[in-house]
């Protein structure tokens, strides 16, 4: 009964496929079943936001999603490198290590609209945590970081990065503690001023300890502070990220992102972005919801933290809890549009790839006509003039590029004014971010209610 | 009166730097009554509610709510006591959907934990159809069910208000704190209005505190008034009493000139 109910009215099209009464929970629909609703006409449904998205026709079991994820990332696993090499497998790796940290400043930025921008700061904690653990245990198991086998070392790594998380989580905590009393800019500074309070603990570290005998050798004063690498940095950890765990846990990420958004909890987060005070007077506990969103957003930070210190040829710096790696990812949600899942990873996606593209060989075309696709999909209303300023706009950014490699100017040095640019003309042209405050599935549901509405 | 009332203020008071904003108030309210709160502009009503709800903390007095003391509590927590309210100046969450609005309201009487809901257990997607069964009803009953899915910002005014019931009396209050609901509606909407809140007075169960400057509807609806001047009660009685009371004819007109 709740379902048939729930249908008529949340979607318009709920009448059709349920006429028969043969699908399987038409039993329950008792007699008493309100009259269905007729489907009103939505005319003008845009700044939408859907916390709560229409549900699927068929509900999918709670562990579908998660078995979905698994498999995408074997197969990209399995095929990524084959097909397109080792460069391709790499900005992929990046691009996922990306998208857990967009979707988890989201959290924080986008859902309860508590602007931090020291996000990176977490990212080092985590990174540096999971990297301590798994650099000094096979030290002192092996004498040796890459000897033992690699599902050993896997299952080591596995272990750390919870760790990490986790340590990061509480440094959520504690930055979380602070944000009870400041909103907007204020918090803003707190989390800067964070971040680099991070940076300087970090290069005030005892430089690191090559061997098994350094260790046991090792005095008080070189173990506190823990010898991580100074401002030199941490080198030589193990490597065991592969393309598949950056997936992997991109994917939970996303679903957990998903699943808190579609839940009371990430409603009411959402509720504190849109008005504080009239979230607490519906009986939202603010402050507790704030540190939560600091301390979930945290941890996925510090868990891609230890995927990006694990990765080949990494080394772990105290620049990367710095103001320019935070910005990286603040550049990420904002360009996505606050509070939307779907525009953070496709930010996420779009500003690693681009970082490696005006790098120089990869072209341009992989990433647009994909993009141009996509938006002729969800926005289907202005197919011509789209077509022509994606056109002219990749001529335009292809023509620079081919001009660059031509003079020999690297773009990548250049690349934070270019993303600044972009970041001022989404300003100007979509000042909601790519996707404003909505969802794909969104768009999908908002594009079939038009057309009903017109017809 | 043989039964304690529901909601109980005691002499409270606040002041902000020398203004004395609200000073020695007290009301009671019992089950199902509606009680009106009217003074001129600046007479300290809204300073009211926020005591009431917690935004500001009382200086003296106290408040209980069917023997709970709410004094002190944090907005949140009176919320939970059974103690809704609307604002003066709507404050929906605009980019929420409708539906949303009033789903945020049903936070508190949830049981999820956040580990339910990340895992999406069954618990957590059973309590959550349940938010929404509940919600859609509560829309159904405030003609707001086909808008369930716009954009709270988008609607009309007249809706918004009656959104912004909607979302208070979602939260299972006892009483519901109403903050001058009538504004900027024209006189058919009042009407409607006049009988909505009597519509939910008896549905919802609650008792109503009404602070209003159209006289029209406080008269009309409410069988008790209090007239608030410089943060203090300058009369109380039944609307006739009022309506006869010089001093709150003073307080409104001013004295007579003389000569």
């Amino acid at each position: 009964m709740t379902d048939s109910a729930r249908e008529n009215i949340s979607s318009p099209l709920g009448g059709e496929g349920r006429e028969g009464g043969g699908s399987g929970d038409s039993q329950s629909i008792a007699p008493q079943t309100p009259p269905p609703t007729p489907s009103p006409k939505r005319r003008g449904a845009t700044g939408l936001d859907y916390a709560t998205p229409l549900e699927s026709k068929v509900p999918l079991p709670r562990w579908a999603a998660p078995l979905i994820v698994v498999a995408i990332a074997l197969l990209l696993q399995f095929t990524v490198r084959p097909l397109t090499g080792e460069y391709v497998e790499r900005i992929v790796l990046d691009s996922g290590i990306a998208v857990i940290l967009a979707v988890s400043l989201n959290i924080v930025n986008g859902y309860t609209g508590q602007f931090s921008i020291g996000h990176a700061a977490f990212f080092a904690i985590g990174g540096y945590t999971a990297a301590a653990i798994t650099y000094y245990t096979s030290l002192l198991l092996w004498n040796d970081v890459s000897t033992a086998h690699f599902f050993t070392k896997t299952v080591i790594w596995l272990f750390a990065t919870v760790i990490g998380g986790i340590v990061a989580a509480g440094a959520g905590w504690l930055v979380g503690l602070p944000s009870l009393r400041l909103k907007g800019d204020y918090l803003a500074i707190v989390t800067l001023g964070f971040g680099e309070i991070v940076r300087v603990l970090l290069q005030q570290t005892n430089g690191q300890l090559y061997s098994r005998d350094e260790v046991h050798a090792a005095t008080l004063g070189q173990l506190i502070p823990p010898p991580i690498g100074g401002a030199l940095g941490f080198i030589n950890i193990p490597k065991v990220t592969l393309l598949f765990w950056a997936v992997l846990f991109a994917g939970l990420t996303l679903i957990v992102a998903w699943r808190l958004k579609r839940s009371t909890f990430g409603r009411s987060m959402i509720a504190i972005r849109e008005n504080e005070i009239a979230a607490e007077s519906m009986g939202v506990n603010v402050t507790r919801l704030k540190v939560w969103a600091f301390v979930i957003g945290a941890f996925f930070a510090g868990v891609a933290g230890s995927l990006a210190a694990h990765e080949m040829g990494q080394i772990l710096t105290p620049g990367d809890a710095g103001f320019s790696k935070s910005f990286d990812v603040v550049i990420m949600v904002v360009l996505g549009g606050l509070g939307s899942i779907s525009g953070a990873t496709l930010a996420a996606i779009l500003i690693t790839v681009a970082g490696e593209w005006l790098r120089g060989p990869t072209h341009i075309w992989y990433v647009f006509v994909p993009l141009l696709i996509l938006r002729l999909i969800f926005w289907p209303d202005k197919r011509a003039k789209a077509a022509i300023v994606w056109g002219i706009a990749i001529a335009a950014v292809e023509g620079i590029r081919s001009l660059a490699l031509y003079e020999q100017i690297d773009l990548g040095e250049y690349r934070m004014i270019i993303f600044a640019l972009v970041l001022i003309l989404t300003m100007i042209l979509r000042p909601g971010g790519l996707f404003g405050t909505t969802e794909v599935t969104d768009v999908l549901s908002m594009r079939r209610r038009l057309q009903e509405a017109q017809w | 009166m043989v039964m304690a009332p529901l909601l109980d203020v005691q002499n409270i008071g606040i002041s902000f730097g020398g203004l004395k904003a609200v000073d020695g108030l007290s009301l009671s309210l019992g089950q199902g009554q509606l009680h009106g709160l009217i003074g001129p502009n600046g007479a300290g009503k809204t300073t009211c509610f926020n005591l009431l709800t917690g935004v500001y903390c009382a200086d003296t007095g106290s408040i209980t709510l069917g023997g709970q003391d709410l004094l002190g509590l944090k907005p949140f927590q009176i919320t939970a006591a059974g103690m809704a309210r609307t604002f003066q100046n709507i404050r929906l969450f605009p980019h929420l959907s409708v539906l949303d609005n009033v789903k945020v309201a049903c936070h508190l009487r949830t049981k999820q934990t956040l580990a339910g809901a990340i895992l999406r257990s069954r618990f957590v997607k059973d309590e959550e159809r349940e938010i929404e069964q509940r919600c859609l009803n509560m829309l159904r009953r405030f003609d707001l069910v086909d808008r369930a899915h716009v954009a709270a910002g988008s609607l009309p005014y007249g809706d918004q208000r009656r959104l912004e019931i909607a979302r208070a009396l979602a939260t299972q209050p006892k009483v519901l704190l109403l903050d001058e609901p009538a504004a900027g509606m024209n006189p058919r909407e009042k009407i409607a209005l006049k009988d909505l809140i009597r519509g939910v007075l008896s549905d919802f169960g609650v008792a109503v505190l009404l602070i209003e400057h159209d006289m029209g509807v406080v008269m009309g609806l409410c069988e008790h008034i209090t007239v608030l001047d410089h943060g203090t009660v300058i009369a109380t009685g039944s609307p006739g009493e009022i309506q006869s009371n010089e001093k709150v004819i003073e307080a409104y007109l001013g004295t007579a000139a003389e000569g």
